[in-house]
């Protein structure tokens, strides 16, 4: 699903523009599910060190898209980019396990912020191409996403390489938004 | 690969399941000491690989992945064939490796030898003691890894290194000097391996991946941009034009394969921009930036006398060939970021 598609649907929404953040460990797969939002060539992709934005425009309605870089040592600058946020999607490579602990303590934090406080979340369970790849609904246990009550919330499997399932959860994302708004 | 089924549950969350007959445990190395260990080709054929707890080993990854993460190793050599996304280094100590890939990364490093090729940035955080050199090796199926794990042999950034975590005072990276041989840090497979048959060699003139000067001090002021236009020998032409030109005595700086339009022509080659706007469309160009005292008239007299069919541009002289350089690398190096 393109951002322009995503911004048409927006269009029913009252608001104006809209403001999408997306977070997560290095190495998650952020900037090519960007890259992939705005169907552009995947194969040459640099680690991020400060950020990337994509952003669309229809009809006076924009769509912003912000994808911050995930490195431990430049994740204290996350809070920078909270504010005004109508969706933030968390992205989490599933295959890898070892960091699956660090990636629940980092969205741990993140429920807990002040500017974030109601926002929606879309968790992208990513990397679901990969051999060790844990299914969504696993993951969805370990971090005990259950516990989340203050929020509208998803998980969704997801190959940022291939597209497969990013679709369905922009789609969420339109719903939901249009939902905070009110 | 593989298989797949998709299904949706009432309670917020949808999964793939993956129904398949093969083991995971193919795919890792875990826990491994005083080894010689890997794949041949084939046994991945393009799947995620992972490596842990290795101490003392030789590992030898021949075949192309889709990406490796290596967590706590301690003490070891590794060959990495062509990885399609990205290799993770964490925890590691006491590296020595031969990497190809589309990006490199360390966390919590600490001494590393690394003969790279990499298609973007390589990054390090938290670490020490790494050092870097141009990717040298070949086996036989090499070239194919390459092409199944869409890496081009002429895009490495292996001496541009990002640190996330610089300590003033001090670097945590260098350059391996310049005739650091592959062989002395990572060795041949032992004859008594599975690994013996496999003919590797890393003989500079026989790397899969040009031998590249990239960051360190150039020789001498005067610098040559050769361009090949897409056509049926590109990658062959620009491989036959680096060993003529080294033969000579002159230097391999950088190398670039990537994709122009019309505007990016009329930008990069202005007087002779006309000409070329035509051959853009085939494909992606591959250029060259050749150093050396008289390197600009080498180039022409090649030009002339090998290649006066092929689609090409060289520099026309040796004052304004500098400009031909800086133009054509920097609007790549934007090219090919976000």
């Amino acid at each position: 699903m393109g951002l322009l598609s995503i911004l048409r649907r927006l269009k029913q929404s009252p608001e104006q523009e809209v403001r999408l953040l997306l977070l997560g460990l290095d190495n998650a797969g952020k900037t090519t599910l960007l890259k992939q939002l705005a169907a552009e060539d995947i194969s040459q992709i640099t680690p991020t060190q400060g950020f990337n934005i994509k952003s669309v425009q229809s009809s006076g309605f924009k769509l912003n898209v912000w994808d911050i870089g995930g490195q431990r040592k430049i994740r204290p600058y996350w809070r920078n980019y909270f504010e005004n946020t109508d969706v933030l999607i968390y992205v989490i490579d599933s295959s890898d396990r070892k960091r699956f602990e660090e990636t629940g303590l980092e969205l741990a934090e993140l429920l807990e912020e002040e500017k974030l406080a109601a926002v929606p979340l879309l968790i992208f369970a990513n990397k679901q191409d990969l051999m060790t790849a844990t299914p969504a609904s696993e993951l969805a246990e370990s971090l005990n996403l259950h516990t989340i009550r203050d929020r509208m919330w998803q998980v969704q499997a997801c190959s940022a390489v291939t597209a497969e399932g990013v679709q369905d959860g922009m789609t969420w994302v339109c719903r939901n938004i249009t939902l905070r708004k009110k | 690969m593989g298989c797949f089924t998709k299904f949706s549950r009432p309670n917020n969350t949808q999964h793939a399941v993956s129904g398949c007959r093969v083991d995971p445990k193919d795919y890792m190395l875990t826990g491994l000491k005083d080894v010689t260990v890997g794949r041949l080709s084939g046994k991945l054929n393009g799947q995620q690989f992972v490596i842990q707890e290795c101490e003392n080993c030789n590992i030898y990854v021949f075949d192309h992945s889709a990406t490796i993460t290596i967590d706590d190793c301690v003490n070891c050599r590794i060959v990495l064939g062509p990885v399609k996304g990205s290799v993770f280094f964490r925890d590691c100590k006491d590296i020595k490796c031969v990497v190809a890939c589309q990006q490199f990364r360390t966390r919590d490093c600490k001494k590393m030898d690394v003969f790279l090729c990499c298609a973007t940035q390589p990054i390090i955080e938290s670490s020490t003691g790494m050092k870097f050199g141009c990717f040298q090796y070949y086996y036989p199926e090499l070239a194919f890894h390459f092409k199944d794990a869409g890496l081009s042999i002429f895009n490495n950034n292996w001496s541009n290194i990002h640190d996330f975590t610089p300590v003033s005072g001090e670097n945590n990276w260098s350059l391996l000097p310049e005739a650091s041989a592959v062989l002395d840090f990572v060795p041949a497979p032992d004859s008594e391996s599975e690994f013996k048959s496999v003919r590797i060699s890393s003989d500079p003139s026989r790397s899969i991946v040009p031998l590249t000067k990239g960051g360190r001090r150039k020789d001498s002021e005067e610098s040559c941009l050769f361009v090949f236009f897409a056509g049926e020998y590109t990658t062959a032409n620009a491989r036959k034009m680096i060993d003529e030109a080294t033969a000579k005595g002159f230097v391999l700086i950088q190398t670039k394969e990537v994709s122009m339009r019309p505007e990016d022509v009329k930008r990069v080659f202005q007087n002779s921009a006309e000409d070329l706007v035509e051959w853009i469309t085939k494909g992606p160009v591959i250029a060259l930036e050749l150093n050396g005292d008289g390197v600009v008239e080498a180039c022409k007299n090649i030009a002339h006398e090998v290649f006066s069919g092929t689609k090409i541009f060289v520099s026309d002289n040796k004052n304004t060939s500098s400009r031909d350089v800086d133009s054509f690398f920097n609007f790549a190096d934007m090219q090919m970021g976000l």
